[in-house]
């Protein structure tokens, strides 16, 4: 910068702030910002569950070239261990970030991809409320929070009984 | 924001507490600045910021010009929330258990001085779509013959974009902006969109191509805190939306639109456009006897 | 790569459409009910897993396919966020193929290669 020059200060959230916490811009009516992150946070969990998936899925062949036992005989002796408390809250955790993030991506896949759901353009008049905000895909956010808590309780008592 | 209609009416606390985020671009220094203003029914935040710098502190720097929630000058954020400082009543933010309002300059755009941020990016993005018409007629576009015809559902396509006043309470919201500051923003997306959906335009390809980007319409994830934010219900985040699905079926040979015609040339000046005849005046007017004698309204004397 | 945002974007739509179903099916695999079975450790047995691997190996290698390619363009757009740059968008596309094309390839050799029960 050169002198004299107006020293402007950056005033950015940044990426984890506003990845991260839904009320970094406190804002009325959104619950959709509540959904991105819930969606982000939840892709995250999920794809670093699925390497690890892979990689324990994949035990049978593995544990044959490292190990040289049978696949089946370690595949039975990983199940035992992750039959533990501590791996079914794992597990447990995992399925609330899947079962959120799948019918929160239907939504998106609808109003992203298709664009349906999101209402048309009209003449806006006070007190302003966006016309997104009164379409269906409000009715479906909603739909995607009961959906995803019922199933995560169903799921919660597979996994624990 | 959805507007609280009735907000005017009510009371706001005796004496508000405004906490400004101030920064001096010499010291580069930032700091809090506590300011107790006494306030009245119908007193808006920038009426108390003004009231604070004719009375309590001058260097205290703002931008603001209409005070009517037209020009979007005065977007800053209040309590944490892009808005508009003049159409933010007190009594919406303040209260009697809490009559303390915190006041910073807009998130995502770099501070100048005080509440005041630089919008040269912001309206950068806004150029790089292309915001005005074109026509694949240069000839008839630089020398009009005629006007474009249009239809009333085709122009409520466009009516709610354009009444946009680019106060960047959208920007500044947009948590995929505070990530990425490459990233084209909601209010340069939707305005894309206004221009796409237009019939005048023609120009359409080249838009969805120039929002197909890594940095365009894809890196928008939904969270609509755009349109949350938005003072005039414009609806960002919906017109990103229709936007994408847009790229997509142009991607996919599927988009089609209407152009609009050239259609005969306005009236001259002075010419009457006649009547349609379905158009009757009203019973008992007597449109010749008007004309001859002119009704006068008289003033009563001072 | 003007253009190509949409190109990886449409398979990322597509490829979340597949895995509705397929996932969908996955999870019922594991509701011991539905297997006339009563806990969600008799459906990981050596024996049941066996069985879905040589019933249905194709739809759980489609899957695996599937899920890491959504998966992990997901994460490749959420670091496009957190920095730009050339050198940086190209090492992020480079990696993304990278570890796509390795985690394909051990879930290939798990159906390919299963040892037999």
């Amino acid at each position: 910068m050169s002198e004299g020059e107006v020293a402007e200060k950056k005033n950015s959230l940044g990426f984890w702030r506003s990845s991260i916490n839904p009320w970094a811009v406190r804002t009325k009516d959104n619950p959709e910002r509540l959904a991105f992150v819930f969606h982000r946070i939840s892709g995250f969990l999920i794809i670093a569950f699925l390497l690890a998936h892979i990689l324990e899925t994949d035990s049978p062949v593995w544990s044959q070239l490292i190990y040289h036992v049978n696949g089946w005989t370690f595949w039975n002796h990983l199940m035992a261990i992750e039959a533990g408390l501590a791996f079914r809250v794992g597990e447990f955790i995992i399925a609330g970030a899947v079962l959120f993030h799948a019918p929160n991506g239907i939504r998106l896949l609808l109003s992203e991809f298709f664009g349906v759901g999101i209402g048309r353009p009209g003449d806006p008049k006070p007190p302003y409320v966006p016309g997104t905000f009164t379409a269906s895909q409000r009715t479906w956010l909603y739909a995607v929070f009961v959906v995803w808590i019922a199933l995560w309780i169903f799921a919660g008592i597979i996994i624990f009984t | 924001m959805a507007m609280d209609i009735e907000a005017a009416r009510r009371t706001p606390p005796k004496e508000v507490v405004v906490r400004v985020r101030r920064y001096d671009p010499e010291t580069k220094k930032t700091w809090w600045q506590e300011f107790k203003v006494e306030a009245r029914r119908g007193m808006t935040v920038l009426d108390a910021l003004l009231k604070i710098k004719e009375e309590q502190d001058h260097t205290l720097v703002l931008r603001y010009s209409c005070r009517q929630g037209i020009c979007g000058s005065c977007g800053m954020v209040i309590n944490g929330t892009p808005r508009l400082a003049c159409q933010t009543q007190l009594a919406e933010v303040a209260s009697e258990a809490r009559p303390v309002i915190t006041v910073e300059p807009l998130y995502n755009f770099p501070v100048i001085r005080d509440l005041v941020t630089n919008f040269t990016e912001f309206f950068n993005k806004h150029r790089s779509v292309k915001p005005y018409l074109i026509r694949k007629d240069k000839e008839e576009q630089e020398n009009p013959k005629g006007q474009y015809d249009m239809f009333p559902d085709e122009y409520y396509q466009i009516y709610q974009y354009s009444s946009c006043v680019y106060c960047g309470l959208c920007y500044a919201a947009c948590p995929v902006v505070a990530a990425d500051p490459q990233f084209l923003g909601p209010q340069a997306l939707m305005y894309a969109l206004r221009f796409v959906n237009d019939v005048r335009d023609e120009a359409w390809g080249e838009r969805l191509i120039m929002v197909d980007t890594e940095h365009g319409c894809h890196r928008c994830h939904f969270a609509a805190s755009c349109s949350a934010v938005c003072p005039k219900a414009v609806d960002p985040a919906g017109a990103i939306q229709a936007l994408r699905s847009k790229v997509f079926k142009y991607r996919l040979h599927l988009f089609k639109r209407r152009v609009s015609k050239v259609i005969g040339p306005p009236p001259e000046k002075g010419e009457r456009v006649p009547l349609p005849p379905e158009a009757t005046l009203l019973p008992g007017v007597d449109l010749k006897k008007l004309e001859q004698e002119p009704v006068v309204i008289q003033l009563p004397p001072e | 790569m003007a253009g190509r945002a949409s190109n990886i974007q449409l398979w990322q739509y597509i490829t979340a459409i597949l895995l509705i179903g397929l996932l969908g099916f996955h999870l019922l695999e594991r509701v011991p009910w539905i297997w006339g079975l009563s806990t969600i450790d008799q459906t990981l047995t050596a024996a049941f897993v066996y069985h879905g691997y040589t019933s249905y190996g194709w739809a759980l290698l489609l899957l695996a396919y599937v899920a890491l390619f959504h998966g992990l363009n997901g994460v490749r757009g959420m670091l496009l966020e957190l920095r730009q740059g050339r050198l940086y968008t190209t090492t992020i596309n480079v990696l993304f193929w990278i570890v796509f094309i390795v985690f394909a390839a051990i879930a290939t050799l798990t159906v390919a290669k299963l040892p037999p029960y």
